[in-house]
């Protein structure tokens, strides 16, 4: 593999929801390439296939559906959708890892943080209990969960929203994955702790050199976090380009429109 | 939504069975009151009981009366039997002279084992025909709610009744319905509470499985468990640390609040399969109209079921404290 060639090549990926009597199309087949240590972001308007095509490059259907998939995910040259049940395990978490939209419902309440953190590392490495124990505390510490040592002992209630958001960071990041798949990772935080977690995300991709995939349905949060942005329109990505040049002159009048929800504030903060 | 950090104290819990205490006093207070006066309210008493014959003489009938205090107006029995009670003396059994909490020592505790079995049991069951039908959903699940719609259309007397027939029919040889003191042979006697549990569990199981069923439904589609799939985690774990250990919660709450049920269908169970428990025993003593027994096993009864609910809620309120923000 040369420098240059694609961490991740997705190819005519389509997902379509089997039901009994209807199937529902929402990804309709769409192709982009993610680039070692490269950023891209992912926009469009709820319910236009963001969060499918994201689960789709792990093969995760929602609980109780049935997803057919078809297309090609090449990571490093390997195509995902074709790997046996073992190996896309060995994938997800360990190569390509995800962080969800909501902090409040991503965590098991009946589980310390640390255990969560250390169930992950047992499953991808062979790192002795005590290791695994250290490697929580430095990672709680290092998405900037002060006191993190005692920290690690509590359960996801006696944090904040935008803890669990560090803490769900940090178990995706605890095997030093290739890809961060960041599916609407602000969405359900506050102003302030939104741009908080997205700086952190920013320190984390820049430290450990990993790509970032971030989904949105915020041009504003695109905004200086990535160097690419590929538009997403009713299962389709109807337009790409460098991020500065789709904020300067949008080509399709889908990303004029979402241009213009943009607050004000938010196109003054702009790119970076 | 809760975001902010509650110190977590054991007062509300010490609160809860303060409160509790109170109530579960005023509640064994009201069951006493009420199980004396319905006693006495049931056609004929002790004294024709214990006569036996058709014909005998009055005097006979009052002697044994005046002898047992039941030729007194009912409130004065009652405060009397009250007032030895409070004291720790629930009196003696009309039939055996014996104390009563001698007489019903030894079978409360084989009516505990039986309904401890069934507990379990049925806590086995109808986890795993729960959990079943949940992961068939819409595929083959409904032979599990098949299954459970017949179970909990019979009555498990019937269930009993016809095992023991059925089993003196074909396998007289197995002898499966003699019942061993667990001091005799500790293994023998589990073994004779084998199948009578199993009828007593068969009725709570189909609640534990409709539960669990809804438990494992309701918790399969929250976003942690997306997050343990995407984590890489391997099936087994996802299933018992995440979907199972956030779906028991609920599960063993049910299981607890059924424990009436399983009292109450261990007097007929207990009679059918001739174990010396407490239910066979009440069911004599309501024949013999034996009053202080049956007085002092509805009590304990009573003080069982508030018991079990009390550490059933304690358990919650724990688990509540967990998930709060939910
Ligand atoms: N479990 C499901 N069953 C059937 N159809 C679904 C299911 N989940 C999603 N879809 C369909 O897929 C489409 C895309 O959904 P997706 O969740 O990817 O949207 P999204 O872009 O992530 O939106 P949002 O910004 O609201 O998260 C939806 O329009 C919906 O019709
Ligand atoms: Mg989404």
């Amino acid at each position: 593999m040369t420098a240059d060639a694609p961490l991740l090549e997705v190819r005519d990926l389509a997902a379509r929801f089997v039901a009994r009597a209807e199937t529902v199309e929402a990804v309709r087949g769409i192709s982009f390439d993610i680039r070692p240590g490269e950023a891209v972001g992912f926009v469009g308007e709820s319910g236009c296939g963001k969060s499918v095509t994201a689960r789709a490059i792990l093969r995760l259907a929602p609980e109780g559906s049935t997803v057919a998939l078809s297309g090609s995910v090449r990571y490093r040259g390997q195509d995902l959708l074709a790997l046996s049940e073992r190996a896309i395990r060995a994938v997800r978490g360990r190569r390509i890892a995800m962080v969800f939209q909501d902090p409040m419902t991503s965590l098991n309440p009946v589980m310390t943080v640390g255990a969560q953190i250390e169930d992950m590392l047992r499953e991808h490495t062979d790192l002795s209990r005590t290791a695994i124990r250290e490697r929580a505390v430095e990672l709680l510490d290092q998405v900037g969960i002060e006191n993190a040592r005692a920290r690690v002992h509590d359960h996801p209630h006696q944090f904040s929203g935008g803890m669990r958001q560090r803490v769900l960071i940090a178990i995706a990041i605890s095997c030093n994955p290739d890809l961060l798949i960041a599916d609407e990772p602000t969405t359900a935080l506050d102003v302030i702790v939104q741009a908080q977690i997205l700086r952190l995300l920013l320190r984390l991709r820049e430290q450990m050199g990993m790509s970032l995939m971030l989904i949105t349905h915020d041009f504003g949060v695109v905004a200086g976090m990535v160097e690419r942005v590929n538009v997403m329109y009713r299962g389709r990505i109807v337009e790409t380009g460098e991020v500065d040049r789709v904020f300067a002159a949008p080509a399709h009048p889908y990303t004029r429109a979402l241009l213009d929800a943009v607050p004000r504030l938010a196109i003054a903060r702009g790119p970076a | 939504m809760a975001t902010a950090r509650t110190p977590r104290s054991g007062s509300p819990i010490l609160r809860l069975v303060a409160v509790r205490l109170v109530w579960t006093a005023a509640i064994l207070l009201g069951v006493s009151v009420v199980a004396f006066v319905l006693m006495r309210a049931l056609p004929g008493d002790f004294a024709i009981a214990a006569a036996g014959a058709q014909f005998v003489q009055a005097e006979v009938l009052e002697a044994i009366r005046r002898e047992f205090g039941l030729d007194q107006p009912v409130w004065v029995q009652y405060l009397r039997w009250l007032g030895e009670a409070l004291q720790g003396d629930l009196g003696r059994s009309f039939v055996t002279r014996r104390p009563v909490t001698s007489e019903i020592g030894p079978r409360f505790v084989v009516t505990a084992q039986l309904t401890l079995i069934a507990a379990l049991m049925a806590l086995a069951i109808g986890g795993t025909t729960g959990l079943l039908s949940a992961r068939l959903r819409g595929q083959t699940d409904w032979v599990v709610r098949l299954v459970n719609g017949l179970s909990l259309a019979v009555p498990n007397f019937v269930v009993a009744t016809l095992i023991v027939l059925m089993a003196g029919l074909y396998f007289p040889f197995l002898n499966l319905f003699n019942y061993t003191p667990f001091l005799a042979d500790p293994l023998a006697n589990i073994g004779s509470l084998l199948l009578p549990a199993l009828c007593l569990a068969l009725a709570v199981s189909v609640t534990v499985s409709e539960n669990t069923r809804a438990a494992v439904l309701e918790v399969s589609s929250q976003d942690f468990v997306m997050v343990a799939r995407a984590k890489g985690l391997r099936p087994r774990r996802v299933l018992g640390s995440y979907l199972l250990r956030n779906a028991l919660t609920p599960v063993i709450t049910v299981t607890g609040l059924q424990v009436a049920s399983l009292l109450g269908g261990s007097i007929l169970i207990e009679t059918i399969f001739a174990i010396p428990g407490m239910g066979q025993y009440l069911f004599d003593s309501i024949t013999s109209r034996d009053y202080p027994v049956i007085q002092a096993i509805v009590l304990l009864a009573a003080a069982v079921v508030v018991f079990v609910n009390l550490l059933v809620d304690i358990a919650y309120a724990r688990a509540d404290a967990r998930v709060r923000y939910e």
